[in-house]
């Protein structure tokens, strides 16, 4: 009897064992390429440029690759202020075009209302390096490049395929008779989508904000091609700038602590709303 | 304003002239009309996609009016938004706001209304006392029971203060025994409340309970209204006569011979009043379950063969096969277990039997002689 108890009890502490070392593992597995570039940011200058094992700092923590990346070209505020203005503006301007666009889409009947809605999903499929050119082309007429707001404009339009679909089905998943309850009790369509819809299809605007944030903040080659003044640069494009180096000596140093610094806020961003992100993108999985 | 807010609304009127409705190039509903009386609670019956939402629909502005006009309490309100006509509405789906607490749920209107907050706080209250919810105030929706929730949704329609109440299929959602409770509860409301109320159901109990006149509807028009008595007793056409009453009335095909004589699958039964129909005349005839008495009297009186019988404690319904093979269902209190398989003898009621000609109409019989 109680030998019995006993094996059971084994084979339970096994299990549990072998299921949190396989998943300590696997987190490991992800931490580890984070862990060493905070590691190596903390290196002295001349430590980091040497091989990188240990991969830990022997000789006392510093910040001097911080102070090296801080003072580099105009200063890194500028770069970290351009970088989150665009993805800021890039957010805002994302998420209330989509909800409305989505809203239309889910609730109002036009002619053509379908193949407007596959045309603009189909735009997915276009491989966004192949328009830069015609991009460029365009922003120029406009008077519009070498500017943020150039940038923001193109982040935006390359963001609103994926976030009015996302919107659409937020909006889909929302019972009409909600909105009639709504009308009933004397909202105008605005007070309604805000205060009635707005909450509710909150997981779709969290999903759809930190996909337009991540992307707009990480995204390179449209701001390398469209930003010429330096002044105007984002974090990616100075830290390919920091990267290649000056006078022919990468501060490696300095690049994690670019690699850090970029980091920090779409983890922020992450952490802050995955609860909404996950439900949005399972939204109207079950019903 | 302050008149359709009034501690006692009047009792409103509703008239509906000449009222259209289509989506595209279907017609929904066909040139109807309807007055409603103050006060009164008038149900909308019909089978499903015959139009009853799109019609209520209408009168509360939910829905644009293809054509003909809506009057409340006098006023036409045809252009008018669904808040501005003095209207409150029960969903079936409840359609609370799901974000937000019950108390918020229902202060939402008054709020938007620009009401003052100890206002809205007194009549959240009143309302929330009138339906015993004021336990589950500070609760959200998603924690409450089916018929917490609907009892909510009409809380949010109470502290409106409307003219007229709508409901579309409010109780659908529940179960059995919570559905006959809250139809006992909305009963009570309108005695209370004294409102005009429009109620849409496609269930006939509700429909012969709580309203004080039946609005049958089918594919968009009227077919009949009336009293629940008199749609069950007297059913304009075929169509009322089988919809409403459960079980359904049974339809057989008969040939008047003469005045007074008749034939229903294959017998001749002498009847005891003339029959409204010429001599040879092909016509149908309704006989309600309750209205079949099993005989052993073999004049007059049809044979029949048991196929199944349901027995539900203080009634049995006995399926028969007729002569000519129509199936007609007789419902029997007391008497013994009927065999399938068992021959017996139908007899009606003749003061029940309802005769239609063959294009569906009533025909209205005279009163039986005075012996
Ligand atoms: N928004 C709409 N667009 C097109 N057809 C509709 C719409 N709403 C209802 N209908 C059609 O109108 C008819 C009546 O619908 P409804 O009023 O909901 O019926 P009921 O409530 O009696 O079941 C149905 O045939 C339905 O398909
Ligand atoms: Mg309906």
């Amino acid at each position: 009897m109680s030998n019995r108890k006993a094996a059971t009890a084994r084979r339970r502490l096994f299990a549990v064992t072998r299921y949190h070392a396989i998943g300590l593992f696997i987190s490991l597995l992800f931490i580890a390429p984070i862990a060493w570039s905070a590691l190596v940011s903390f290196k002295p200058s001349s430590e980091a440029a040497r091989p990188p094992l240990p991969p830990w700092p022997v000789e006392g923590f510093s910040t001097q690759s911080y102070e090296n990346l801080a003072k580099y070209g105009v200063g890194i505020w500028t770069y970290a202020g351009n970088s989150l203005t665009v993805a800021a503006a890039t957010v805002v301007v994302t998420v209330i075009i989509s909800l409305l666009a989505g809203y239309g889409f889910s609730r109002f009947n036009f002619p053509l209302k379908n193949l407007l809605f596959v045309l603009i999903i189909s735009t997915v499929m276009i491989p966004f390096q192949s328009i830069l050119t015609p991009l460029f082309l365009i922003l120029t007429k406009l008077g519009l490049q070498n500017t943020l707001p150039g940038i923001v404009l193109i982040y935006v339009t390359l963001h609103l395929p994926f976030s009015i679909f996302m919107m659409r089905n937020a909006f889909d998943a929302v019972p009409k008779e909600i909105e009639d309850a709504a009308r009933v009790d004397g909202a105008s369509v605005l007070l309604m989508l805000r205060r009635v819809m707005l909450p509710l299809v909150l997981p779709g605007v969290a999903t759809v904000a930190i996909f337009a944030f991540l992307a707009s903040w990480n995204e390179f080659l449209a701001a390398l091609i469209l930003l010429t003044d330096q002044k105007k640069y984002t974090l990616p494009v100075m830290m390919a700038a920091v990267r290649s180096g000056q006078f022919g000596s990468i501060d490696w140093g300095a690049v994690q602590s670019g690699v850090m610094l970029m980091m920090a806020p779409c983890l922020a961003l992450f952490l802050l709303l995955q609860g909404y992100y996950i439900r949005g993108l399972t939204a109207g999985a079950v019903k | 304003m302050s008149a359709q807010h009034s501690q006692a609304p009047d009792k409103a009127t509703i008239e509906l002239k000449g009222v259209r409705k289509s989506f595209g190039s279907v017609d929904v509903i066909h040139d109807l009309d309807l007055k409603i009386a103050g006060g009164e609670f008038i149900v909308f019956v019909g089978p499903s996609g015959c139009g009853k939402s799109t019609l209520l629909r209408m009168i509360a502005g939910l829905e644009e009016v293809t054509d003909g006009d809506i009057l409340i309490a006098g006023r036409d309100v045809t252009d008018l938004d669904p808040a501005k006509r003095g209207i409150a509405m029960v969903f079936q789906s409840y359609a609370l706001y799901p974000h937000m607490s019950v108390r918020e749920n229902l202060a939402f209107g008054l709020e938007i209304a620009r009401t003052s907050a100890a206002e809205i706080k007194r009549q959240v209250e009143a309302a929330a006392e009138i339906l015993k919810i004021g336990p589950l105030l500070d609760r959200r929706p998603g924690q409450l029971s089916g018929g917490q929730r609907q009892r909510v949704a009409i809380g949010r329609a109470i502290v409106r203060k409307p003219l007229v109440f709508l409901f579309d299929e409010p109780l659908s959602n529940l179960d059995a025994e919570l559905r006959v409770s809250m139809r006992v509860e909305i009963a009570r409301l309108h005695r209370e409340l004294g409102n005009t109320m429009i109620y849409v159901t496609h269930d006939q109990t509700e429909a012969m309970t709580l309203a004080d006149r039946i609005v049958v509807l089918r594919d968009g028009r009227i077919e009949q209204v009336g009293s629940p008595r008199e749609v069950y007793e007297n059913p304009a056409n075929l169509f009322v006569a089988g919809f409403i009453g459960s079980p359904r009335m049974n339809i057989i095909d008969g040939i008047c011979l003469a005045a007074n004589r008749l034939s229903i699958a294959g017998t001749e039964i002498e009847l005891d009043r003339p029959l409204p129909a010429a001599p040879q005349e092909a016509i149908k005839l309704g006989i309600r379950p309750e209205h079949w008495l099993i005989t052993d009297k073999q004049a007059d009186a049809l044979p029949a063969q048991v196929e199944f019988a349901e027995y539900l404690g203080s009634t049995q319904y006995v399926h028969c096969r007729l002569a000519n093979g129509e199936l007609v269902t007789i419902e029997q209190r007391g008497g013994t277990d009927a065999k399938p398989g068992e021959r017996l003898w139908l007899n009606c009621h003749q003061a029940a039997l309802k005769i239609f000609s063959m294009s569906g109409e009533a025909r209205r019989r005279v009163p039986a002689p005075i012996e």
